[in-house]
């Protein structure tokens, strides 16, 4: 028992406090605006995303400690057990989830409901980190590719078919800057690369080529079924390449949260006097949760939406320096994987945010409501610091 | 492990940390972009979509008499309304619509009047004007308003709304002249920047009321509503108070007005009161009359429908906007013409017999049995038809027309009241160009013959008698009449002398105040006690041969020496002027009479 406190309280001690620092207060700008923006009525005093997201943000220092304070080798080392784990939640929701939005993402577990993709994420990250760290050298061989691609494929299409596509378009950074920092062949991630540019072509080809041509609405329909896509996910692709087409469905989020921001100006409106989001034009739904960073633009003004991504650039600066300066390649690609996954979220996130991007439904990391992403990103975190307690630098 | 690789893996770590750093900076910079160099434009269509401005009517001036009498006022309607976005409740709207009419049953039972609206109101409201207080019960009665008020647990987001209403104290006093209002029509509102909501709003449909609408519509206000996505009001962000519009001061006196009304109040016709020297109107009354509060808060349309298509036709000012045949109050004219042109003196004699006979064309005077021989002063005193029909024909039908015309018949006024949509009837005076024009006749001596006793063609309206009147009285001075007397109407212009011999007048003068002061006078049922008058009588006759009426006439002035009021008076369907009207005239006069010495014995006490 006293040896593991003294294992927590070593870790919390020796820790990279920029890391710490930068997460918890990316955790309490969420927590405020979480607030602002579940507001229901003057009446209501309650606000029931507030209070789950404190529990959140309290689990999530918990596991980030834990995290920490467990070496990241024997994570390692178990990491298929977390990889199974996470795809037998990915089948369990499939099964059983509850289905918002014309998708089935949640598992309602006792009041709350958690996302098994976002567990899905981190649990990748640390089996790739594992594998990618036993191949060594052989990774130009294909039969090792192969293996690295078809570990991060399943997950992926599991969470395609809930269906998901902003998660499952963020394990294409995770796996790229993985490959990447794990010393691939620059001839394997060209040719990678191409694979890829080729596929994303086909899919638009398919959402775009057939209307654009003229096909009844029934071919179009069996075409998109035939590449295993949804009708929403056409939609939500064709709103961003057209946001008009839809001005008061999907286009609505893109062009109130633009609004949002832009009103912001230099220095904002002031905490909980946005008027996109107390007027209710950025819609109640998302504000908390996937527009949560336009609130805090058009609350605090560029000021404001600069600073938080400021932190963000430190935050991912700092893992990427544990990285840099792991004691072994498994660090290394734990850290990569984890940064890169982080990085990957808060890009989308904010170029959606500002009209940069498709409405994907990302959250913003520790930012946006959503206890599952706080508590996948709190683990990743917590494992860079579990790195960095034992790196050549200490 | 090789250090090169190492080497590799780490700068590999590095290029991947520029990298996103690179990227990152991508959303910064289109942030920067966004807030900080179009923050103006994204607020503008935050603005576009969250901002209604709604319109705030102004309370409409006042209309007084000259003595600061209020003829209509704007007083406040008192309305039950519910304010919707109190209500709401989350979840359908249907959820909402059923609260507010919970808290319109709610009230209903506490002010004890049924609910006028219903569940399709409701949503029409909401779909239409949400921000806006959906008004329960219009204009209600101060009962139900004090139990409202008094009610100790009023339900919640229903209130007391207060909206300007028109409305005229005096009743039907001076109808014509103020005329009425009716909804503004929001279309061809003429504001430059369109409002999204405007409230009911009256404008000026008739008379003063319209005549002086710019003036007496004050400023619109507006409100800045900011609404929230559904539409609800979320708070008023700015308010431009309405501008109270300007009160009009008319000329009218009321109690001289009531006068005027009185004397009418059992016959169709008009009367016309004009102060000789300044051309003020004191009265202008049209019976039959109307009521101008029924427009107060917008007509019912079956109530309209009535007034127009009453027989009677109550809007109609007769005053202004009919022409009659004159009769013999235009033989004034007719010696005028003669004296002035010297085609005759006061001493022209011509011999009556009861008739006179031209071509195959008989005039009949209505002394039957003849006047005999007898001179200007007295043919005017008599009214003798066949006097002046051959003074008429000795002057000649032109000078007569020209003469008509010097002292403003054939024309129109200018009263500021044919601004106001009241089309200003010019009257007629013919000629023989009008009649080659309209008849395709030439010029018979029998149309001079018509013409000279006021009958045939010629036609005025009574507001014209009544200036000729006020121009004999003053001397010869044609007035414009004058309504209104507010300071800033200074282009009012005074009128013009009358080409005439002052003689002449002097002498139509002395034959008009022989009419009412010689008991033999046809106009002596005109005369006053205490006071000496002059006036001319008339009857024209009009309608087919077999049921012939008369219109009857009557214009005088008085004080004779020293005028202080000129008038006409014209009954429809009347026996004659001289037993219809000039009682009528009498009555008048000894009221004003008594209004004077009312007024003197005040400012004595004063």
């Amino acid at each position: 028992m006293m040896r593991w406190f003294d294992r927590f309280a070593w870790a919390a001690r020796n820790m990279k406090w920029t890391l710490t620092l930068c997460a918890c207060c990316l955790l309490a700008i969420g927590l405020a605006f979480v607030y602002g923006a579940s507001f229901v009525s003057e009446e209501t005093q309650v606000r029931p995303f507030f209070q789950k997201q404190i529990v959140w943000a309290v689990i999530g220092l918990l596991i980030y400690i834990t995290a920490a304070a467990f070496d990241y080798r024997t994570l390692c080392r178990l990491s298929w057990a977390f990889y199974l784990f996470a795809l037998a939640l990915l089948v369990i929701v499939l099964a059983m989830g509850v289905e918002r939005y014309g998708a089935r993402r949640w598992l309602a577990v006792g009041g709350f409901s958690i996302q098994p993709s976002e567990f899905a994420k981190p649990a990748l990250v640390l089996a790739l980190a594992a594998m990618l760290n036993r191949a060594g050298e052989d990774l130009g061989a294909a039969g090792v590719l192969c293996r690295v691609l078809g570990v991060a494929v399943l997950p992926m299409l599991l969470i395609l078919k809930e269906p998901d596509l902003g998660t499952v378009m963020i394990f294409v950074p995770i796996v790229a800057a993985m490959l990447f920092a794990a010393g691939a062949p620059r001839r394997t991630l060209l040719s990678l690369t191409a694979i890829g540019l080729i596929a994303a072509s086909v899919v638009l080809a398919i959402v775009i080529v057939p209307e654009k041509a003229g096909m009844s609405e029934d071919d179009q329909a069996r075409i998109l079924k035939l590449a295993g896509m949804s009708p929403y996910q056409k939609k939500r692709i064709m709103t961003f390449l057209d946001p008009g087409r839809d001005p008061l469905g999907a286009g609505w989020n893109k062009l109130q949260s633009e609004i949002a921001v832009g009103s912001g100006g230099i220095f904002g409106k002031g905490f909980m006097k946005g008027d996109q989001n107390t007027l209710g034009f950025l819609p109640r739904s998302v504000a908390p949760t996937d527009f949560i960073f336009s609130v805090i633009a058009e609350e605090t003004g560029f000021a404001g939406s600069a600073a938080v991504l400021m932190l963000f650039a430190v935050l991912l600066m700092s893992g990427l320096n544990v990285a840099a300066s792991a004691a072994d390649k498994q660090g290394r690609l734990l850290c990569t994987g984890v940064a890169a996954m982080i990085f990957g979220h808060v890009f989308i996130n904010i170029a959606m945010t500002i009209g940069l991007a498709p409405i994907t439904g990302l959250p913003l990391p520790l930012v946006s409501y959503g206890g599952s992403s706080v508590l996948s990103t709190m683990a990743g975190l917590g494992m860079i610091q579990s790195v960095y307690l034992r790196s050549r630098r200490r | 492990m090789p250090s090169d690789r190492l080497e590799t893996e780490i700068s590999r770590i590095r290029a991947l940390a520029a990298c996103m750093c690179l990227l990152l900076a991508v959303p910064g910079i289109e942030l920067a972009r966004m807030q900080i160099f179009h923050a103006g434009r994204y607020r503008s269509s935050l603005d576009r979509q969250s901002i209604r401005r709604v319109r705030l009517p102004a309370p409409r001036g006042r209309i007084l008499d000259r003595n600061g009498k209020c003829l209509a006022d704007t007083r406040p309607s008192y309305s039950i309304a519910v304010y919707v976005e109190e209500l709401r409740k989350p979840g359908s709207l249907s959820r909402t619509i059923e609260a507010v009419e919970a808290a319109v049953h709610r009230t209903g039972g506490i002010i004890g009047l049924r609910p006028e609206i219903g569940p399709e109101d409701i949503r029409r409201h909401i779909r239409q004007r949400a921000p806006l207080p959906l008004v329960a019960w219009r204009d209600a009665d101060w009962k139900a308003i004090s139990r409202f008020a008094e009610y100790p647990d009023q339900p919640s987001g229903v209130d007391v709304f207060v909206e300007p209403v028109r409305t005229y104290p005096m009743g039907r006093l001076a109808a014509h002249v103020l005329g009425y209002v009716g909804k503004r029509d929001q279309a061809a509102a003429e504001e430059e920047d369109p409002f999204s909501y405007y409230l009911p709003d009256m404008t000026g449909r008739s008379g003063i009321e319209s005549a002086y609408d710019r003036e007496l519509a004050g400023l619109a206000g507006a409100q800045l509503i900011r609404v929230d996505a559904a539409g609800f009001k979320h708070r008023a962000e700015m308010e431009r108070e309405a501008v109270l519009g300007r009160d009009i001061t008319l000329s009218i006196d009321w109690r001289i007005q009531r006068l005027a009304e009185e004397a009418l109040s059992d016959a169709r016709g008009a009367a016309v009161i004009v102060e000789p020297f300044s051309g003020e109107i004191l009265a202008m009354a049209s019976s039959p009359s109307f009521d101008p509060n029924r427009f107060g808060i917008g007509i019912d349309p079956e109530e309209w429908r009535e007034l127009l298509t009453d027989e009677a036709r109550p809007l109609f000012n007769r005053a202004i906007q009919a022409a009659y045949p004159p009769g013999s109050v235009f033989k004034p004219v007719v010696a005028l013409a003669a004296l002035d042109s010297a085609a005759a003196s006061p001493a022209t004699t011509f011999v009556c017999s009861g008739s006179f006979r031209i071509g195959n064309a008989e005039f009949d005077c209505w002394q039957t049995t003849g006047h005999g021989a007898i001179a200007l002063e007295k043919a005017i005193e008599q009214s003798c038809n066949a006097y002046f029909c051959q003074l008429g024909l000795l002057c000649g039908h032109q000078r007569i027309a020209d003469m008509a015309r010097e002292l403003g018949f054939g024309e129109r006024t200018g009263i500021v009241l044919a601004a106001g949509g009241m089309t200003e009837n010019p009257g007629l005076v013919p000629d023989e160009e009008w009649k080659k024009r309209r008849l395709r006749e030439g010029w018979r001596p029998g149309d001079t013959c018509n013409m000279s006793i006021g009958q045939g063609f010629v036609l005025a309206t009574p507001l014209q008698v009544a200036m000729m009147c006020a121009c004999l009285a003053n001397g010869g001075t044609l007035l414009t009449p004058r309504l209104v007397l507010n300071p800033s109407d200074g282009a009012y212009e005074a009128g013009r002398r009358v080409k005439c011999d002052r003689r002449a007048i002097e002498i139509v003068r002395q034959g008009m105040r022989d009419v009412i002061e010689n008991a033999s006078g046809t106009g002596r049922r005109a005369h006053v006690e205490g006071v000496e008058l002059a006036g001319k009588t008339g009857t024209a006759e009009y309608g087919p041969s077999h049921a012939r009426k008369k219109y009857t006439w009557m214009m005088a002035f008085g004080p004779y020496e020293n005028p202080r009021y000129a008038l006409a008076i014209v009954v429809e369907e009347g026996v004659s002027g001289g037993i219809t009207v000039a009682p009528r005239v009498a009555q008048i006069f000894r009221g004003l009479l008594a209004l004077e010495s009312h007024d003197s014995a005040a400012g004595g006490e004063g």
